[in-house]
């Protein structure tokens, strides 16, 4: 049931087909292309600057497309006015109308459109109810805290009852603690009112909890769309591996040998079954919840530890490998590392992902 | 420790020199300012004889009358009639400045156009011509059009005059408001007109007031350009009645009932100005900080 407006309708799709932008040379996105399921939470993740808010935007008419269409519910919105798409946004900085009170912000778009006011002070009521905002509608932005302002946003985003929500970077204004009440409330807000949502962060904690699927950019295109546990799992590529996963994935340079067979500096490691033969020069990536301390007869590879994190349940340990190279570790609790020591680490064979030179995923 | 608590010394009870300084100086500084206009005030109730003695004492010494007021007055038309005439210039240029430069600040604030930086920079450097400068060129364009010794003419010059400032200040009110609250507007449904009347304008409400004050003040006080360009004394404003308020036909001027001019002119000031000098402070430092 949907608790808004009544109308249990079809949670709406929406599909991007060869998408461009650019701003005059610069090609900001190049040639996107994604369907977006009704009913999905959706999230556009990636480093600053990959174009994800642009992509955003596009979907709500706010920039200009350069080239491609967009589908809502399969209509072309392409050319559509912002108002006629059937989208809400929540923006990072809540953009609320400061000289209105709280239900006039939420009920603006109403108003602009012509409802009766019946109608209106309605769905401004069972918003401000599923927000517990009931007790501020008379007041203005200016006295709400910023977790009351952003929800404030949320609410007018629920009362103009849109196809698809659209969430651009909404936490990133509030303060850590905020930040994880507010992505719990956002998340029960998904689940109660089923509309298709999609959400924009460079917060890959917030990725992996609110989605359904995941869609990873890097400099206008995507790298790869998946379910949180597919990109955790089974990356297409180091950046993806590596944006994926906190603390990120670990990545050393090593050497395929014989059929079988993974040199890394002077140890001999056991190599995951690949499709494709290799041999020669590969990059392993191993997480640092794999890697583990080996058993007295195991085999593994010397880290020397520079300095550790105790965080309560686990401790991150981060040193060298020979050669140089970085390398993190989450141990168990009980185990000490003193900076100096030589732990010997070693993995699962399951665990280890190989890369190419290139970066792309050998599987 | 002996596990007593003895409250902090308190430290009112010093005297703060600097304290005491301060409003010493800030009481002489408020003094320096308002003596002029206790002067005027005291002088506008004088004897017609007492007005025209050394302004020392400034306290009327043959006693308090109102009779500068009367002759003030009685002179030409009513009071009440001049005081429309200014107050019909001053309304209407302050609306007429308001509409274009809320228009101009917007466009120049939030659309895209050719030649946009020139323009403006056009626009901004007329503020360095002296307009006494261009006000003979200015005489004849309004006597082609017409307009020379109408009080429109006159509303027409000052709105020019005020522009510069004006779009300049619009411009930066309009620039302190958020992109992403026009944004949220647009999807909220609110497009040209209904978008600028909504949402923006409240928005820069005290840039508005502002330039509001500014246009109405200087369009109150102007002196030199209504006196050229006004010859007939039915259409004089204040500032240029008070040149002609004289004994008789010839006579010398009549300073009691300038006096009395004086303060009929400074009243509607002082009180548009208190009334709405919250918003008009906030309209100055508006975009100052963030």
């Amino acid at each position: 049931m949907n608790r808004m407006g009544g109308t249990a309708r079809e949670p709406a799709g929406l599909s991007l087909k060869r998408v461009h932008k650019s701003y005059g040379a610069h090609e900001v996105l190049k040639d996107i292309s994604l369907d977006i399921q009704g009913g999905e939470f959706v999230v556009f993740v990636g480093p600053s600057g990959c174009g994800k808010s642009t992509l955003l935007r596009l979907i709500a008419g706010l920039e200009d497309i350069t080239a491609g269409d967009v589908y809502i519910s399969d209509t072309d919105v392409t050319e559509r006015d912002p108002s006629d798409r059937g989208i809400a946004m929540v923006f990072q900085t809540y953009a609320l109308y400061p000289h209105m009170t709280v239900a006039e912000n939420m009920g603006f778009g109403l108003r602009a459109a012509r409802r009766p006011r019946t109608e209106i002070e309605q769905k401004v009521r069972q918003a401000a109810e599923v927000l517990r905002l009931t007790d501020y509608l008379d007041r203005r932005p200016g006295q709400l805290s910023g977790g009351q302002r952003q929800r404030v946003a949320i609410g007018r985003a629920i009362v103009r009852d849109p196809d698809v929500f659209l969430f651009d970077e909404p936490l990133s204004n509030l303060d850590a603690e905020l930040r994880v009440g507010m992505r719990i409330e956002i998340a029960r807000l998904h689940q109660e009112l089923r509309n298709t949502m999609i959400y924009v962060t460079h917060d890959q904690t917030e990725a992996m909890t609110l989605a359904d699927r995941i869609v990873v950019l890097r400099d206008g295109r995507i790298e790869q769309i998946g379910t949180p546990s597919q990109l955790y799992d089974d990356p297409d590529n180091v950046f993806v591996a590596g944006f994926i996963g906190s603390p990120k994935m670990n990545f050393f340079k090593a050497v395929v040998q014989g059929a079988d067979r993974l040199r890394l500096g002077e140890t001999e490691l056991p190599c995951p079954r690949t499709d494709a033969a290799i041999a020669g020069p590969v990059i392993l990536g191993l997480r640092p919840e794999d890697l583990r301390v080996a058993g007295p007869e195991e085999p593994g590879f010397p880290m020397e530890v520079k300095f550790s994190e105790f965080l309560g349940g686990t401790t991150y340990v981060y040193g060298e490998i020979p050669g140089g190279t970085g390398c993190t570790v989450e141990l168990e609790r009980s185990r000490q590392a003193r900076p100096g020591t030589i732990l010997t680490l070693t993995a699962d064979i399951a665990d280890m992902r190989l890369f190419d030179v290139e970066g792309m995923r050998i599987r | 420790m002996t596990g007593t608590l003895t409250a902090p010394t308190p430290r009112g009870g010093r005297i703060r020199y600097h304290r005491v300084l301060f409003h010493v100086t800030a009481t002489l500084v408020a003094l320096l300012f308002l003596a002029p206009i206790a002067w005027v005030v005291l002088a506008s109730f004088r004897q017609a004889t007492d007005s025209l003695k050394p302004p020392l004492p400034p306290w009327p010494t043959d006693g308090f009358t109102a009779d500068s007021y009367v002759r003030l007055q009685e002179f030409g038309q009513s009071i009440l009639h001049y005081t429309g005439n200014s107050a019909f210039v001053a309304i209407g240029t302050a609306v007429l400045t308001i509409i274009v430069s809320v228009l101009a600040g917007y466009g120049f604030s939030r659309y895209r156009f050719p030649l946009k930086g020139l323009v403006f920079v056009l626009i901004l450097s007329t503020i360095m011509i002296p307009f006494q400068s261009i006000l003979t060129p200015l005489f004849l364009l309004l006597a082609k059009m017409g307009l020379q010794n109408k009080l429109i003419g006159l509303v027409l010059i000052y709105t020019t005059l005020q522009l510069p400032f004006s779009v300049f200040m619009m411009r930066n009110a309009f620039d302190a408001v958020p992109k992403e609250i026009e944004e949220a507007a647009r999807i909220d449904g609110m497009k040209g007109i209904a978008m600028l009347t909504k949402v923006m304008i409240p928005l820069v409400k005290p840039g508005i007031v502002t330039v509001g004050l500014f246009a109405f003040l200087n369009a109150w006080n102007e002196f030199l350009a209504a006196l050229v360009l006004l010859t007939d004394q039915d259409k004089f404003t204040l500032p240029v009645l008070m040149t002609a308020v004289r004994y008789g036909r010839f006579g010398s001027v009549d300073w009691g009932a300038v006096q009395a001019g004086v303060m009929v002119m400074m009243i509607p000031c002082l009180i548009l100005f208190l009334i709405l000098q919250r918003s008009y402070i906030r309209g100055l430092t508006a975009g100052a900080v963030k």
